[in-house]
């Protein structure tokens, strides 16, 4: 619980930083789903939406992008718990229900981080540009953003791995 | 009854989602910036004092830049001080006994501001500064740094404000070409943070490359002749009955640092005397 709370706050500050990075002018770092991505699979969806929704709306005015990632962040979190059976049939077969790379093996946690980052950008960036006037344009945001987020939340959970083993 | 409570706790999740999904696009589709309340914006306690503690770190980072660009303007500022004094030496032989002040500068006055958040990546770009209506800054308010328009001011806190950046579509700054009369409307097209787009100017006047952008001093906001930019191309308007030009914008965005708000004394006389004319052209409506 506290766990979580501290990585709320702590998304919510490595975002504030990330939003001044912007490469080539197309690939914006969006790190602070990872908060989604790690919350326990067998917790309520009314649970991690309204946090999503909060999470989302807290990195809005950060932003001053209204409403924006609330929506988005909304959303992705409904598509969740379908992705998470989409790659992990059996979930009842988990022993810890936190998605990582130890609970899930690292070929199914990649799939599934890459998946939902993917979904979140798809509908972050047709949000933004609504009109589908400039196709091209909002593609090649959205495959850059996906690779240069999932990358970046690769470091982050690196970091919290490291962390982990020196305690054990 | 019982029917109606078992749907409602089966399908309890879809109406959180729902009710989740209709007020962010609330949020999202509100039009209006000059309407967003402060705690929805960087403009609010939390967010400015945790900005300001970034900005401590990351200010030192242009320094050498800002303070070449400084040395680059001042010494413009005095071969211009010096022109001037020329020329009113010159006025003063001319006409003796008239006592020779221009007003329209007295009507202004400057807040200095730093800049502690800025975006330029966004489709609608913001700035937020550390300084709110505890120091004088009101909505409205025009904001310049030392190369030229930045922005204008629309939600303040206390001790932060929020600033409608340059990068904005929602905001359209009346500019005209330096030395002509024609006026347009600037606006970004969203492109890149260095060049913005005026519109609406006359088909038949020839401009050249390297012209100056000032502002036309049209609105009670920014004075007349604040510089905005210069010319870079001719481009084809939208709507074919006038051009447009692409801009090269002469502040530069990714390296904002310290802004001076426009305070104009006579603001609330203009705005007293555009509502008196409404509400007469209203009565003579009647």
């Amino acid at each position: 619980m506290l766990q979580f709370a501290l990585l709320f706050i702590m998304m919510i500050i490595v975002q504030t930083i990330c939003n001044h990075i912007c490469i080539f002018g197309i690939a914006i770092p969006l790190v602070y789903i990872y908060f989604i991505v790690r919350l326990p699979i067998n917790l309520s969806v009314n649970w991690v939406m309204t946090l999503a929704f909060f999470l989302g709306l807290t990195i809005d005015i950060f932003s001053n992008t209204q409403g924006m990632n609330a929506l988005a962040c909304t959303i992705t979190t409904v598509l969740r718990r379908p992705i998470f059976s989409l790659y992990f049939a059996r979930e009842d077969d988990l022993a810890n229900p936190i998605p990582s790379i130890r609970t899930l093996g690292t070929g199914i946690y990649i799939k599934y981080l890459l998946s939902i980052v993917l979904v979140f950008n798809i509908i972050l960036f047709f949000i933004q540009s609504f009109t589908l006037s400039n196709i091209v344009l909002t593609l090649l945001r959205i495959v850059a953003s996906t690779i240069l987020s999932t990358l970046l939340i690769f470091g982050i959970d690196s970091l919290d791995n490291t962390k982990r083993e020196k305690r054990l | 009854m019982k029917n109606l409570i078992n749907f409602i706790i089966k399908y309890f999740s879809w109406f959180v989602f729902i009710f989740y999904v209709t007020i962010s696009c609330m949020l999202l589709f509100d039009n209006n910036p000059y309407q967003h309340h402060v705690y929805l914006t960087s403009a609010n306690r939390i967010c400015s004092s945790i900005f300001s503690v970034f900005n401590n770190v990351t200010s030192y980072f242009h320094l050498h830049e800002i303070n070449e660009d400084l040395h680059h303007r001042n010494a413009m500022l005095e071969m211009e001080v010096i022109n001037l004094r020329n020329e009113l030496a010159d006025i003063k032989l001319m006409l003796p006994d008239s006592t020779f002040s221009s007003p329209a500068v007295h009507d202004y006055d400057f807040i200095l501001a730093h800049v502690i958040n800025n975006s330029i990546s966004q489709p609608q770009n913001y700035i937020t500064i550390n300084r709110g209506s505890d120091d004088g800054i009101t909505p409205e308010m025009g904001v310049i740094d030392h190369n030229g328009v930045v922005g204008i001011v629309n939600v303040v806190g206390s001790h932060s404000a929020r600033i409608i950046s340059l990068l904005n579509p929602q905001f359209r700054l009346s500019c005209k070409v330096k030395g002509h009369d024609y006026f347009g409307s600037m606006v970004w097209d969203g492109k890149d943070p260095y060049h913005a787009v005026l519109e609406e100017l006359p088909k038949h006047v020839k401009f050249a490359k390297g012209d100056t952008i000032v502002t036309s001093g049209y609105s009670s906001v920014f004075p007349e002749g604040l510089i905005v930019g210069t010319i870079e191309e001719q481009v084809k308007d939208k709507n074919d009955n006038f051009f447009s030009l692409r801009i090269a914008l002469s502040s530069d965005f990714t390296q904002l640092s310290t802004v001076r708000a426009i305070k104009n004394k006579r603001h609330d006389e203009i705005v007293k005397l555009s509502q008196e004319q409404a509400s007469d052209r209203k009565e003579a409506r009647k």
